[in-house]
């Protein structure tokens, strides 16, 4: 039953990643068009071409390296060395439990606790861990974190997750250009409505729809983020402890979790969702939490 | 008309009759390749294992070298381990070097010298992690021999079969869930 489960799953996490690439494209083209109206109407046949290549690079680049991404801009490293012989030992026997190769493990210094997985399908796959989260938990506890972790790998969230993060990345970026443009482009249009330029009713429409659009953007993608955070997570912790075999040491995780963590990681918007429990937010916020409440998650690991 | 849509339908269903063997046979195949590979996890860690464990004994006979019988015990397991056999028997010495690896930690326990020295504890953590990945590797092995023989005895599984065999279940030794209790 299991496996078959995990076979939905890698369907859902496959589909949800082209629709989403599909989403991001349309967004940036619209978002081309609508810069390159402002600035340059009549290079407007260039621009369109360009942000097609744009857009096949960016999105080829994204899948095959946002993990690195990702991991950089969490500031992970390797864990080498005799600190992190169990975490090894434990990546490697999870990784083993659930039929998947090794993921490369590594580790974030931070006093927050938290994990995340990345990579674009379980070959090429890393598990990242905080130094609060190995110092704080014991060795089961540890073994439910990192079975949460594997099974996201193992399900293939990590592909969808990874491509939002960094795809949800760039939205960010081109938002921030389109918010800047709507300042600057304010009075661009003044300047032409004082020319008398044809098409000025047109230009106000695509300059609503693109600062529409560029104020939608990131809400849209957080959107996708809410919708599926929560499921996945929830999955990711039943086949977590079903591949650990003992939901106790995850729930009791979560719980020492909940006491520790400050929320306060300080890991940008755009990757937040990859992690095991929201790094810039604490337990008690949880009415923006891009994570389902930790409550929550103890109650149906301790109903099992 | 009349002829051409009843060779039309025998063409039909024998085609689909066809896909559903292949795709049966290959599900099998498939299975039980699985099976194949999750044993050599667990030979690689058996492996791994036979060739740690004479550092750990040599590392302890320089503090505790009369503890010779719990040493014989090992050295025998060790051998059984990787010397042939079915699955099952090499499991079993392996389980069986489990008992008398956690005998030898609870030796150690009396020699501080040895318990301080820094080889002894990456030897211990070492080898406790090669346990944990065979007992990982095994829950793999037994999860993949529960699909396929889930596969194989289900309707319509069972019919393509072709009298193939249920796999055994590795099985999970009772000192693994009970704590050891050592004899002084």
């Amino acid at each position: 039953m299991g496996r078959l489960d995990v076979r939905d799953e890698m369907a859902k996490n496959r589909r949800a990643s082209v629709l989403l690439i599909a989403v991001v494209a349309a967004i940036i083209l619209v978002l081309a068009y609508t810069i390159a109206f402002l600035f340059a109407p009549e290079y407007l046949i260039v621009v369109l071409p360009f942000s097609l290549i744009f857009i096949a690079i960016y999105t080829y680049s994204s899948y095959m390296y946002g993990d690195q991404v990702v991991l950089s801009a969490t500031g992970a490293v390797p864990a080498e060395g005799r600190d992190y012989i169990y975490l090894r030992d434990t990546v490697e026997g999870l990784s083993i439990a659930a039929g998947i190769a090794l993921p490369k493990p590594y580790v974030i210094h931070s006093s927050e606790m938290n994990a995340f997985a990345t990579g674009r399908d379980p070959e090429h796959a890393s598990v990242a861990v905080t130094s609060g989260l190995i110092q704080e938990l014991n060795r089961q506890e540890l073994e439910g974190v990192i079975s949460h972790e594997i099974s996201h790998i193992r399900n293939r969230d990590i592909q969808f997750m990874t491509l939002v993060a960094v795809l949800v990345g760039l939205a960010a970026i081109l938002s921030h250009v389109i918010l800047r443009t709507f300042r600057y482009g304010g009075l661009i249009g003044g300047r032409r409505e004082r020319r008398g330029r044809r098409g000025g009713g047109i230009e106000i429409i695509i300059l609503v729809v693109g600062v529409i659009l560029a104020i939608f953007a990131p809400i849209l993608t957080r959107l996708v983020q809410f919708a599926v955070s929560r499921r996945r997570e929830f999955l990711a912790d039943a086949s977590g402890a079903e591949l650990s075999r003992y939901p106790e040491g995850l729930a009791s995780a979560l719980e020492k979790i909940m006491r520790h963590n400050q929320g306060k990681m300080d890991v940008s918007e755009a990757v937040s969702h990859l992690f095991f429990v929201d790094p810039n937010r604490s337990a008690l916020d949880a009415l923006y939490a891009t994570h389902p409440p930790i409550q929550e998650r103890i109650r149906r690991l301790r109903a099992m | 008309m009349d002829g051409l849509f009843l060779i039309g339908g025998i063409v039909v269903v024998a085609a689909l009759i066809v896909l559903v063997f292949v795709y049966y046979y290959n599900r099998i195949r498939v299975l039980g390749n699985r099976i194949e590979e999750a044993w050599a996890q667990i030979d690689v860690q058996l492996k791994k294992r036979y060739d740690l464990v004479p550092n750990l004994v040599e590392t302890v006979k320089g503090y505790a070298s009369h503890e010779r019988a719990i040493f014989e015990k090992i050295a025998a397991s060790r051998e059984r381990m990787v010397s042939g056999g079915s699955r099952e028997e090499r499991m079993e010495a392996s389980n069986a070097l489990t008992g008398a690896l956690r005998s030898l930690f609870a030796v150690a326990e009396a020699y501080p010298n040895l318990k301080a020295s820094e080889n002894f504890k990456l030897l211990q953590e070492q080898l406790e992690g090669i346990e944990n990945k065979i007992a990982y590797a095994r829950q793999f092995y037994n999860s993949s021999v529960l699909d396929y023989n889930n596969l194989i005895t289900t309707i319509p599984g069972t019919w393509f079969a072709g009298g193939r065999q249920k796999h055994a279940f590795l099985e999970v030794p009772e000192a693994e869930r009970a704590p050891v209790k050592v004899a002084f």
